[in-house]
């Protein structure tokens, strides 16, 4: 929130016209995020059997150890995954920020295509890789050593967690090498004067210094894991472990209990608001500590014979999350069946056929995600930008307010958003299950805060003069807005667009409640075929899906720039 | 728990005498149920309110019925029946024989397509013309809310007698008829001959079964299970740490691909993988294949009435029979010939009273729950 800068047009003068435009973005904006959260909580109070007012659920949920023992899988999951990718994402930040690593660029394109590869998709490819049997890696194990079998399972909690690390390391890194970069190298020289060599300087004097951030990218790794749905789904049910988003899936099946699962869904959601709470502290004071420093010259270190070892620990992560993950759904997409590996014989272009031509349901999936991909990127943008400036301009009584609500889906799991959108939205008054909008309006929901936090810093950065320019000479506030904001705001508003974009094209776990056979997205399709096993078709889709999504990434980049990519920080 | 259910040795489902009716039926086909058609209309709802006819009356023959649901120009179709080619099978079968219908359709597991319906019935959505899932005690639900259409579909006496009046009321029919059985990885020489014989240790981490959670093939397996050896069954299964996916169809790609080695399976899947070359087989299990008789209904508020009672109607047509036994199904049909070789008559088979499913099934997965943590 910016200080004292906008007073000068703070003064509410006569209602104008905007006034009316900024309250109905209030209200659209109570209507996304307060109903749905609110539906929550009236559920949970209410019995699935009669509808009466009781405490009930509470008490099934959390005295029976069937359903305790998800939460308890969900927490170990969800630590073990904090740790292990904020490992991975400080050593990866630390190398590709502070050091003459060769590659450095690769490794930041590498970690950027993890994080736009949603994490079921890699438990897919891993369960071709490293099924107990069956699996690619086992094989070649099996082959090569003659072992009755392989090593890898990743039926396993120890594999639903290395997937999901995979995929939210690049949280860390983002946290950890955007402070990295702030911190000046003259304390570390130091350290070296006095003696210390690298590895001794990094960890006692550089690690330290970033600390903060390094905590944050764990917390929100582990509010990335605990959120998660496909991946549990594909990889620790035939595991027989339960985590708390399947159970709450499992809620919703037969014999259907809502009501119950609202009751289960809300400490999940004091959980990751809490840890958010924490991390924005820690990000805060990680600020003021790095920032304070004398802005001295930063000088890389020589890593000298150490340049290609580190590089190649470097390449590790990305090799397991994006290499040998995309071979698999690769070679699986073009074979006629997976089990039978990549022989001779197997080699067939008939999956995307069937997606792209012959299945209409896979045909109109596609044409679905894309579509309402594009409608809630432009409604969260839209709104995003209006309750920003609402809030930067101090527009509204309670602006502030304003902010908070468009944050707050960032600490809903999609899959509490999505019980909150099915309680509030699909009974009347206003039924919007079974059509587009449900879909839509949840992504737009969901992936807000995305083009919020984009659009405030964006605004803060914009100099006030030019509106108080336009305002002197009796521009009013919405054509001020229009014709001088909007058009400084072009580029930023563009990359939020994407940045939304992005997250609902591939958005699993709040679609799989949402969507009805007629309104099914790409992801709801993936999600069927890999109920039945039906891995080829699943790759085939799966490849188109992120084939749409790197080919937008393309020209994205070709547009802004490496740029748009920087502010991906809320991520 | 004691085995409730009935056998093939003992009388065929919904059994009676053979009435004039059913007689005439079997023997004209297609042509002659159209000339029946009027006063076929099904019996007389007992319980009223039960079931209900759709809208405007039906056209009572086919060429009348194709009309009217041309003019719908689409119907929607939910089936958990069989796997996802069986049900394209279907849908070009249909297409073909009625060109400018476009059929809508998805392949879920039985519970999955239920809660959907469920869902959309809770919040007034109209969407879905024939819902076809795997677990008859969906219907009876169903049937009591009253949101089924009555409905004698043409063609309904081209079906083995026994199977032509599964509900009373006309409420819903017999769409397809599947069993559960023994399917296995063809390096096994001697695959398991019965059920109880996957409880022996050599199998451990070599089964795969699904989830009665997610498929209504594997409830109706697990209560059969149940009534036949009691509960324990499943606590000795779980020592020998059986891969549960989720529908009983994952069972055929874990063996095809060699992850796992036997499965509690359907007939129609594994047989459909076999015939495309890939290593499995089925056994009949000496303690008797499960019969489960799925039915399909058309919905009261089905947004293309007659589309929908035309592709109720196609269940008893050559085409569909055809379609069924290319993807190594069960026909409906006497005329076209079981793909395994075994008719259904002469399979040795059990099969779960609709009234022990209605309780069952839940009580099961709830059962199952305890015994394999998920």
């Amino acid at each position: 929130m910016s200080a004292a800068a906008p007073t000068l047009i703070a003064r509410r003068g006569p209602a104008d016209l905007s006034l009316g435009v900024w309250t109905v973005a209030a209200a659209v904006l109570l209507f996304m995020v307060v109903v749905p959260l609110a539906w929550i909580l009236v559920a949970s109070v209410h019995s699935d059997q009669d509808n009466r007012l009781t405490p009930a659920n509470y008490i099934e949920a959390f005295t029976t150890s069937i359903y305790l023992q998800p939460v308890r899988n969900s927490l170990i999951l969800a630590a073990l995954v904090a740790v292990i990718a904020v490992v991975f994402g400080t050593v990866l930040a630390w190398a590709v920020s502070r050091t003459d690593m060769p590659g450095r660029t690769l490794i930041r394109m590498l970690t950027f295509a993890s994080f736009v590869t949603p994490s079921f998709l890699g438990a897919t490819a891993w369960i071709f890789l490293a099924a107990p049997h069956s699996g690619w890696l086992n094989r070649a194990w099996v082959a090569l050593t003659g072992a009755p079998r392989g090593f890898l399972n990743i039926y396993s909690l120890a594999g639903a967690v290395c997937v999901i690390a995979l995929y939210s390391y690049p949280y860390a890194f983002a946290f950890v090498s955007s402070a990295l970069e702030l911190v000046p190298s003259e304390m570390e020289r130091s350290a070296q004067l006095l003696g210390a060599n690298w590895l001794r300087t990094t960890w006692r004097i550089t690690l330290p210094l970033v600390r903060p951030a390094i905590i944050a990218g764990a917390l929100m790794s582990f509010l990335e894991a605990i959120a998660e749905f496909g991946t549990p789904a594909f990889l620790l049910i035939p595991a027989r472990q339960q985590v708390i988003t399947t159970q709450l899936y499992l809620f919703f099946q037969y014999p259907s209990r809502p009501n119950l699962a609202a009751a289960y869904a809300l400490p999940l959601l004091a959980v990751t608001a809490s840890l958010f709470l924490l991390q924005q502290r820690l990000l805060r004071r990680g600020r003021f500590t790095t920032v304070s420093g004398k802005g001295g010259v930063r000088v890389p270190f020589r890593l000298g014979p150490w340049r290609w070892p580190v590089f190649a620990i470097c390449m590790a992560p990305p090799i397991f999350s994006l290499i040998l993950p995309y071979t698999a759904l690769l070679a699986t997409s073009l074979s006629h069946a997976w089990g039978r590996g990549p022989v001779p014989g197997n080699l067939t272009f008939a999956w995307y056929h069937w997606a792209l031509v012959e299945n209409q349901g896979a045909r109109r999936a596609i044409a679905h995600s894309v579509s309402y991909a594009a409608a809630a990127a432009t409604i969260a943008t839209v709104l995003a930008v209006f309750s920003a400036y609402a809030v930067g301009r101090r527009l509204l009584p309670g602006a502030r307010i304003l902010g908070y609500l468009a944050m707050a889906p960032f600490v809903v799991p999609g899959i509490v958003l999505a019980i909150g959108f099915f309680a509030a939205y699909a009974r009347p008054p206003l039924v919007l299950y079974g059509t587009a909008w449900m879909l839509i309006v949840a992504f737009a929901t969901r992936f807000l805060p995305i083009a919020y936090a984009g659009s405030e810093s964006a605004l803060r950065s914009l100099d006030l003069e030019l509106e108080n320019a336009a305002r002197t000479l009796g521009s009013g506030r919405l054509r001020t807005f229009g014709r001088i904001t909007i058009p400084l705001l072009r580029r930023s508003i563009l990359a939020n667009w994407l940045m939304v974009f992005i997250p609902s094209l591939r958005e699993l776990s709040s679609a799989v409640f949402l969507f009805t056979p007629a309104t099914a997205v790409i992801t709801n399709v993936i999600f069927d075929l890999s109920d039945e096993g039906n891995f080829e078709p699943l790759s085939a889709l799966g490849i188109i899906m992120m084939g749409l999504t790197f080919g937008l990434v393309a020209v994205a980049y070709r547009l802004f720039g490496g740029a748009v990519f920087g502010q991906r920080q809320r991520a | 728990m004691t085995e409730s259910g009935l056998r093939s040795d003992e009388v065929m489902p919904g059994g009676r005498t053979l009435s004039r009716r059913a007689v005439l039926g079997a023997g004209l086909g297609v042509a002659g149920q159209a000339l029946l058609g009027a006063d076929a209309g099904g019996r007389p709802a007992e319980g009223g309110v039960l079931a209900h006819a759709v809208g405007p009356a039906a056209p009572a023959d086919e060429a009348g019925l194709y009309d009217a649901a041309k003019k719908e120009g689409k119907v929607v179709w939910w089936t958990a029946h069989y796997q996802l080619d069986a049900a394209e099978a279907v849908r070009d079968a249909f297409v073909a024989r009625y060109p400018g219908i476009e059929v809508q359709f998805i392949r879920q597991t039985a519970q999955v397509i239920y809660q959907r319906l469920t869902q959309n019935l809770k919040a007034g959505v109209r969407e879905l013309d024939v819902f076809a899932s795997t677990d008859e005690a969906h219907y009876t639900g169903l049937k009591r809310q009253g949101v089924l259409a009555a409905y004698r579909p043409l063609g309904l006496g081209n079906l083995p007698q026994a199977f032509q009046n599964v509900d009373p009321d006309g409420a819903y029919h017999v769409g397809a008829l599947g069993l559960v059985i023994i399917n296995y990885h063809t390096k096994l020489t001697i695959p398991p001959q019965k059920w109880t014989d996957l409880l022996d240790p050599r199998w451990k981490d070599q089964i795969t079964v699904g989830h009665p959670g997610f498929s209504g093939y594997v409830g109706n397996w697990v209560v059969a299970m149940w009534d036949k050896f009691g509960w324990d069954y499943f606590a000795k299964l779980a020592k020998n740490n059986p891969k549960i996916g989720r529908s009983i169809n994952d069972t055929v790609t874990d063996i095809v691909s060699g992850e796992r080695l036997v499965g509690a399976g359907s007939d129609g899947t594994s047989l459909d993988s076999k015939s495309r070359g890939n290593p499995i087989n089925i056994q009949f299990p000496a303690d008797d294949a499960i019969l489960i008789v799925s039915p399909v209904a058309v919905l009261k508020d089905a947004p293309h009435p007659n589309a929908a009672r035309l592709l109720e109607s196609f269940y008893y047509t050559k085409e569909y029979s055809l379609a069924m036994s290319k993807t190594s199904n069960y026909t409906l049909r006497a005329d076209v010939p079981a793909p395994s070789g075994v008719p259904i008559d002469r399979v040795k088979w059990y099969r779960n009273k609709v009234e022990r499913l209605e309780k069952g099934v839940p009580e099961a997965i709830a059962k199952w729950r305890e015994t394999f943590g998920v």
